[in-house]
């Protein structure tokens, strides 16, 4: 029974700790990349300023053609070491990408879906559009997937990539 | 440091479970029923399962006036089953007098809410109900006198027993068979469910009042729309987001940004689920709006169109080029005929919810 009650204390003082942690973090919108990852990210607009950029375009509403400058996600999702290009096989094809925005918004990729060992469309977490910043109510962070008929997972307000096995309850 | 926690994140599942496990043989599990198109995204701490005994102990609690400081209001006071779970008034009153700081919510369909309050400041139902108990503007009691209180009531030591298979009382047993009994609190009988499965024929303006809730407008098309289901979406008419619905150029309540920090986050409030929402006046995190009538006004006429806005009320309109939604009047009382559909009248009247001290 004691050892219980110290369990407990651990957990929830380790759940205390986390969560501060997380609070911190949240005061500049940054960008984190947690879940089945080699390791835990935290990147500022800063740190994603410093990556490598490319262009990646999406219509607007109103069907014009917009240009978006961002890093490629792959890049992102190696520094965090998951899985991708040849360790994508076997169970590691059942992980999934789960991003979520800053109004609770989320979408789901598969890994395979963003990954060039299976496809050339090349995603971007964009941080600029024609020269500037994104506004702030899209950003600091904005998924572009080109190429899809719905602009609904170019998501606004990307605060985290969540990398998880999907499994079945 | 990661792997420490990890085993003892697993250890305390573990015994979470063992926990679980054995809760469950005193008490039968309670089924909590609710249509396939809610969909299974319900939250449920897995040390917390629902049992029959647990929701009969809920349900008590949550009418029970000596879990406040002079023993004169319970959480009954404030959330009324009869308005499904409000009570009516734009600021409700605590046990010091003083009005609360937000409207009070509508309690229905919690089970597929993981962040509670208007601000989402409260990561489940059993940690939602600390605050109304302890706050010296609500329920004022610490849960160590409740706990003292309640070991002196006749029949509670024995119910506390039963839900949890235990011979005493303890301040986390409160909050968890309160969370319980909420979780019960299912509305799946409106007209429009009604509809959705099948056993009710809407009128003419209910139908163009849901085709007008779902759609969202394109003149260019001629499809008209009021998109409220970009945010309210799905027949729970709930999604949980944190949106800015244009209420104020300047926000003197910053809603979810006092929980996050974040500016982006000034002014959003967890989009309200609108099951009930005829018997929940008045509107809005402020109690606002007196009226449905006014609340598609807002929508319709009067949003205030800045970068804290959310983007899916800004530039939505039935005409070209248009800066608010321009409906007219009589598509305006369409939307208010799907509105009143959402009045779940068994729900308000369902004998398992209401007070069990009042004959
Ligand atoms: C004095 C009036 C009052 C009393 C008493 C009261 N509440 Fe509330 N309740 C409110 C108000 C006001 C809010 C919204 C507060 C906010 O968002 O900051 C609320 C919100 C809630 C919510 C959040 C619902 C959602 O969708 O997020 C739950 C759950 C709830 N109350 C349960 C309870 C329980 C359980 C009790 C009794 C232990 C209780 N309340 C007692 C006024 C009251
Ligand atoms: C951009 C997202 C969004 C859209 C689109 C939207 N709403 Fe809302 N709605 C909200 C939010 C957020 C709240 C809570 C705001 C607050 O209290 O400050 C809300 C609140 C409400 C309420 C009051 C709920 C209560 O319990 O007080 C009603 C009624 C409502 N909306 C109806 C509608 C209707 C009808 C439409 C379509 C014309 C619509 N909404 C479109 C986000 C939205």
């Amino acid at each position: 029974m004691i050892l219980i009650r110290f369990c407990f204390v651990v957990l929830s003082i380790s759940v205390i700790f986390f969560q501060g942690n997380s609070q911190t973090a949240a005061t500049k919108p940054s960008l984190k990349v947690s879940g089945q990852v080699a390791k835990l990210l935290t990147l500022t607009a800063e740190d994603l300023s410093k990556m490598k950029h490319v262009t990646a375009i999406l219509k607007d509403r109103g069907g014009k053609n917009v240009n978006y400058s961002g890093v490629p996600l792959q890049d992102i999702l190696g520094l965090a070491g998951v899985s991708t290009g040849g360790q994508l096989r076997g169970e590691n094809l059942s992980k999934y990408l789960l991003v979520k925005c800053a109004d609770g918004y989320e979408v789901l990729f598969s890994l395979a879906e963003v990954d060039s060992s299976f496809t050339d469309r090349v995603i971007i977490l964009a941080d600029s559009t024609e020269g500037s910043p994104l506004p702030s109510d899209r950003g600091p962070f904005r998924l572009i997937v080109p190429g899809e008929k719905k602009p609904a997972r170019s998501s606004y307000q990307v605060l985290e990539f969540v990398i998880r096995f999907a499994a079945d309850k | 440091m990661t792997k420490l926690f990890l085993t003892i994140l697993l250890m305390g599942i573990f015994l979470i479970s063992i926990n679980a496990l054995l809760g469950s043989k005193v008490s039968p599990l309670y089924e909590i029923k609710y249509p396939a198109y809610f969909g299974d995204r319900i939250f449920i701490p897995a040390d917390n399962t629902t049992t029959e005994a647990g929701v009969k102990l809920g349900r008590m609690l949550f009418y029970e006036t000596a879990l406040s400081a002079g023993n004169t209001i319970s959480c009954g006071t404030c959330h009324k089953q009869e308005l499904a779970f409000t009570d009516g008034k734009k600021m409700s009153t605590g046990i010091d007098g003083s009005l609360q700081s937000r409207n009070t919510m509508s309690l229905a369909n919690l089970l597929w809410v993981s962040n509670f309050f208007w601000d989402g400041r409260a990561a489940g139902l059993e940690e939602q109900a600390k605050t109304p108990l302890t706050s010296p503007h609500e329920m004022g009691q610490s849960l160590a006198i409740s706990v003292a209180k309640l070991k002196k009531i006749e029949n509670y030591p024995l119910l506390f027993k039963e839900a949890f298979a235990s011979d005493s009382i303890s301040e986390q047993m409160i909050v968890k068979a309160l969370a319980q009994f909420e979780r019960t609190l299912v509305s799946a009988d409106s007209r429009y469910d009604q509809y959705l499965r099948g056993e009710y024929k809407p009128t003419k303006s209910e139908l163009n009042g849901i085709s007008l809730f779902y759609t969202s407008p394109d003149p260019l098309k001629n499809i008209r729309g009021a998109d409220c289901a970009h945010c309210h979406g799905g027949p729970k008419t709930y999604t949980e987001l944190f949106q800015n619905n244009g209420l104020d150029s300047l926000p003197s309540d910053r809603g979810r940004e006092l929980v996050t920090g974040l500016d982006i986050d000034r002014g959003r409030f967890r989009v309200a689920g609108l099951r009930n929402i005829a018997a929940t006046a008045p509107y809005m995190h402020d109690g606002r709006f007196e009226t449905l009538e006014e609340v598609v006004d807002h929508y319709n006429e009067h949003v205030v169109s800045n970068i804290l806005t959310s983007p899916f009320l800004r530039d939505r309109s039935n005409t070209l080029n248009g800066k608010s939604l321009d409906l007219p009047k009589d598509e305006k009382k369409d939307i208010l005929a799907f509105l009143n559909m959402l009045t779940d009248s068994a729900f308000i009247s369902d004998r398992n919810f209401s007070n069990p001290f009042s004959k």
